[in-house]
């Protein structure tokens, strides 16, 4: 049966968890290093295929024109959005994207989706070779305040990975739930998220019923472009203009010697998470090497903007959720950017409580997709999440004024009609501007779609068209219309102001078959082949020696049955024949190796002193 | 488990959703336990292996469920919602008109809102009038507090007219008074929110 996985997809790091069924608890699951812990980094190398990882991140160093990192930054966003993003990281636009943007690695372009299901094709593989079965469902997290272009350009990604995605589900929402499985929490928690790039802050009320646990989001805030990643670039900014003072040595943000830096500084970060105070030596081109003894103190004073800028959607989170900070009961930090003492200081400050932290700050989001993935996959549970949308939905009014239909944190899935007609006789259609946010004006706010209804000529005021607005469980809209007038239902082509349409989807699909790696079995066939062919060669090696002659003869037969059963599985593509295979073939050789083994040890001794063993 | 087991009728409203009266005192918590409850009935969470129709219909019915429980838990969404059901209010239709009794004060005041908003263009003296905006501020802000008392005390005259099973011109007369105060108060809030605004 194919497995179903939560998984993370995070600026910095992707992590892939599922739940333990005979546990019942939720586990990271390695990849080929042992390390839970997937660097969000995608490279494409000059042979044309793609690498992801920690292989990738160490590409970040010598082909940085091939590599790019912290590509959440751009899901879902237009050009016009992250012209600030690109002073500070070194993304290579393609100058022709216009709403979609395209991203450059070598002599080739991709959409932030495409580079984001790269990193969950990477987890995928990870999970099949860790079960050897087939994935195909997942839950992915997603920050809780992405708007629904961001969360559309997330579960694209998915798609494109080859995912169902069956729920998006918000990061803090998931370290909630996490955490509840952790140990029972009560009452009101605050979960307060700082990772890589965004900066979540959820208030829940956790309630127990009769039929099971309830997690309900009371409120959410936050800044998608707040994270980790704005530490490192300060530190970085702030240590260029030194170098470039006192050595006189200027180097482009986007080159090596950046990156290089860049790396090194994040590891001084880390460092004085642990100690008060750490040294930077950084060699220069010019045969110089900057020093800089770095105090802890002097650190947080750099970045107390930094953590000072999460109090704002702290406050407001509590205000929408008209709680004091005294009535949140537990509060608790996730997100790697939160072993930074500051900020664990700054918030046990503000709610006058010692936050929770016994889950690995990194894994925690992973282990509550999991947990929900496992919840949605067996469809009936003792868990229940009632989850909210970030942003207040609007429609554009008269004079550019928003009209709000939806307010912001009501609980998902969230529904508004608003009946539309005509102003003048005989007019064709309507044009309907849904937007997303919580200002006045729509040129404030974050347009979603834009679309026409279209009306059969009539007096005007006749027609009657009703338009359902409706918030999905994934945070998503959909749009409807009906006319009253006729009962006609009719489905809206809402084309995205910022993301993909079905079309390009599916057009990316077909290519991304190119980069696919192949089918899981026959991957798993291929390897299995492979160490038969080795077992096969040392077992004829083997064989061949004079300890091989001492084997009694019914043990002979055994092995040399066994050769040919395996033999005889090679041609085949069931790697779960082969595999079977093998292990009769190492149990029937088991005291053959022993007797070589025993040879070729005391074969090494005799050629040296006793003295040297 | 299926939607349909708790299907209901089309075009059900929402004090019929959560099986209460069509009054304006709700008991929070009998209605945060039907919500929960509910809940647990329709959410799509708990329809993931089932059949698209199936689906579609939890979608639907779990977003009416939320959207219900959205309106009656706010006191004052409560009764604009009531008045639309019964056919006293429509949205869109109530174009925001000052209070006659407040048109002197509120004339004042869009006046001392403009002096500030040029005082702050030419840089001009804004201390005397910032203390003269704080007080009509908190001159219309004890007058939101006022407005909000008669609208608890005219949503008991009507949760007292259902119980008493009042004759329908007496009901009427309520829901226009209930009306009256709503876009007294829409008014009134809007004022304090755009004053509120300069200040800050």
């Amino acid at each position: 049966m194919a497995r179903t996985v939560g998984i993370d997809l995070g600026t910095t790091n992707s992590l892939v968890a599922y739940v333990d069924p005979q546990t019942g608890t939720p586990k990271c699951i390695p990849g080929p290093s042992g390390s839970t812990l997937c660097p969000s980094v995608v490279s494409l190398d000059p042979d044309g295929s793609i690498i992801v990882g920690e292989p990738a991140r160490r590409r970040l160093l010598t082909q940085p024109e091939r590599t790019i990192y912290s590509v959440k930054r751009l899901m879902g966003r237009g050009v016009a959005d992250i012209q600030d993003e690109l002073k500070l990281f070194p993304f290579r636009i393609d100058p022709s994207s216009k709403n979609v943007i395209r991203v450059r690695l070598g002599d080739k372009f991709f959409t932030p989706p495409e580079i984001s299901a790269f990193i969950l094709r990477e987890l995928r593989n990870w999970a099949e070779a860790y079960f050897g079965e087939n994935v195909d469902r997942a839950v992915i997290t997603v920050p809780a305040y992405f708007n629904d272009a961001q969360r559309q350009a997330t579960k694209d990604a998915g798609k494109l990975a080859g995912l169902e995605v069956l729920r998006l589900v918000n990061e803090p929402t998931a370290a909630a739930l996490a955490y509840g499985l952790h140990e029972k929490q009560r009452g009101h928690v605050g979960v307060y998220d700082l990772g890589g790039g965004t900066f979540d802050i959820s208030v829940l009320k956790l309630i127990s019923t009769s039929e099971g646990d309830i997690y309900q989001v009371l409120s959410t805030n936050g800044d998608t472009h707040l994270g980790g990643d704005d530490i490192d670039n300060l530190l970085q900014a702030f240590v260029h203009e030194k170098i470039l003072q006192e050595h006189r040595v200027d180097f482009s943000p986007h080159s090596e010697l950046a990156q290089e830096l860049r790396q090194e500084l994040i590891a001084i970060k880390h460092q004085l998470s642990e100690n008060e105070s750490a040294t930077l030596r950084f060699p220069l081109p010019n045969g110089a090497v900057y020093v800089q003894e770095c105090e802890r103190a002097a650190f947080e004073a750099l970045i107390r903007p930094i953590v000072d800028r999460t109090m704002g959607p702290v406050r407001q989170a509590l205000a929408d959720a008209k709680l004091k900070p005294s009535e949140i009961d537990e509060i608790v930090l996730v997100g790697g950017a939160t072993r930074t003492p500051l900020v664990r200081r700054t918030v046990q400050e503000y709610f006058d409580r010692k936050p929770h932290t016994e889950l690995n700050p990194d894994e925690v989001v992973a282990l509550g997709a999991a947990v929900q993935a496992n919840i949605l996959d067996r469809g009936v549970s003792n868990m229940l999440l009632l989850d909210v949308t970030p942003l207040s939905l609007g429609i554009e009014t008269y004079g550019g004024a928003v009209a709000k239909v939806i307010p912001r944190n009501s609980t998902i899935p969230a529904s508004a009609q608003e009946m539309y007609t005509t102003g003048v006789d005989n007019q064709t259609g309507i044009d309907i501007h849904v937007l997303q946010g919580e200002r006045e004006l729509a040129k404030d706010c974050r347009s979603l779609a834009r679309f026409t209804l279209e009306v059969p000529p009539a007096p005007a005021g006749l027609s009657r068209i009703e338009v359902k607005f409706l918030i999905d469980a994934n945070g998503i809209l959909q749009v409807a219309a009906k006319d009253t007038r006729t009962g006609e239902q009719r489905t809206i082509e809402v084309q995205p102001s910022y993301g993909i349409s079905d079309t390009e989807i599916e057009r990316m699909l077909e290519e991304s078959i190119e980069y696919a790696e192949q089918d899981f079995a026959e991957r798993q066939a291929i390897e299995a082949r492979t160490e038969a062919e080795t077992i096969l060669a040392a077992t004829q090696k083997g064989l061949g020696t004079p300890q091989a002659a001492s084997l009694p003869s019914e043990e002979r037969a055994a092995i040399d049955a066994a050769v040919a059963a395996l033999k005889e599985s090679i041609s085949d593509s069931d790697y779960k024949l082969i595999r079977k295979r093998i292990d009769e073939l190492n149990n029937a050789t088991m005291r053959l190796a022993e007797l070589v083994m025993n040879s070729a040890v005391s074969t090494a001794l005799q050629g040296r002193k006793l003295a040297e063993v | 488990m299926t939607v349909a087991s708790t299907a209901t009728p089309k075009q059900r409203n929402h004090f019929d959703l959560f099986e209460v009266p069509r009054k304006l005192w709700i008991e929070m918590s009998a209605l945060e336990k039907k919500f929960l409850e509910l809940s647990w009935k329709l959410h799509p969470d708990k329809f993931v292996n089932a059949s698209p129709e199936e689906q579609e219909l939890s979608l639907k019915r779990s977003s009416e469920l939320n959207d219900a429980y959205r309106v009656l838990r706010d006191p004052v969404g409560r009764v604009e919602y009531l008045l639309e059901l019964e056919g006293m209010r429509k949205e869109g239709e109530h174009k925001q008109q000052a209070p006659p009794e407040l048109l002197e004060e509120v004339f004042e005041l869009n006046e001392s809102l403009d002096e500030l908003r040029e005082a702050k263009a030419s840089r001009g003296d804004l201390a005397s009038l910032k203390s003269r905006l704080e007080f009509a501020e908190k001159n219309f802000q004890e007058k939101l507090v006022e407005v909000d008392a008669q609208l608890q005390e005219a949503a008991r005259q009507w949760d007292a007219a259902i119980d008493a099973n009042a004759s329908d011109a007496d009901r009427k007369r309520i829901m226009v008074r209930l009306n009256e105060l709503l876009n007294r108060r829409s008014y009134i809030r809007n004022l304090v929110t755009n004053v509120a605004k300069e200040l800050s």
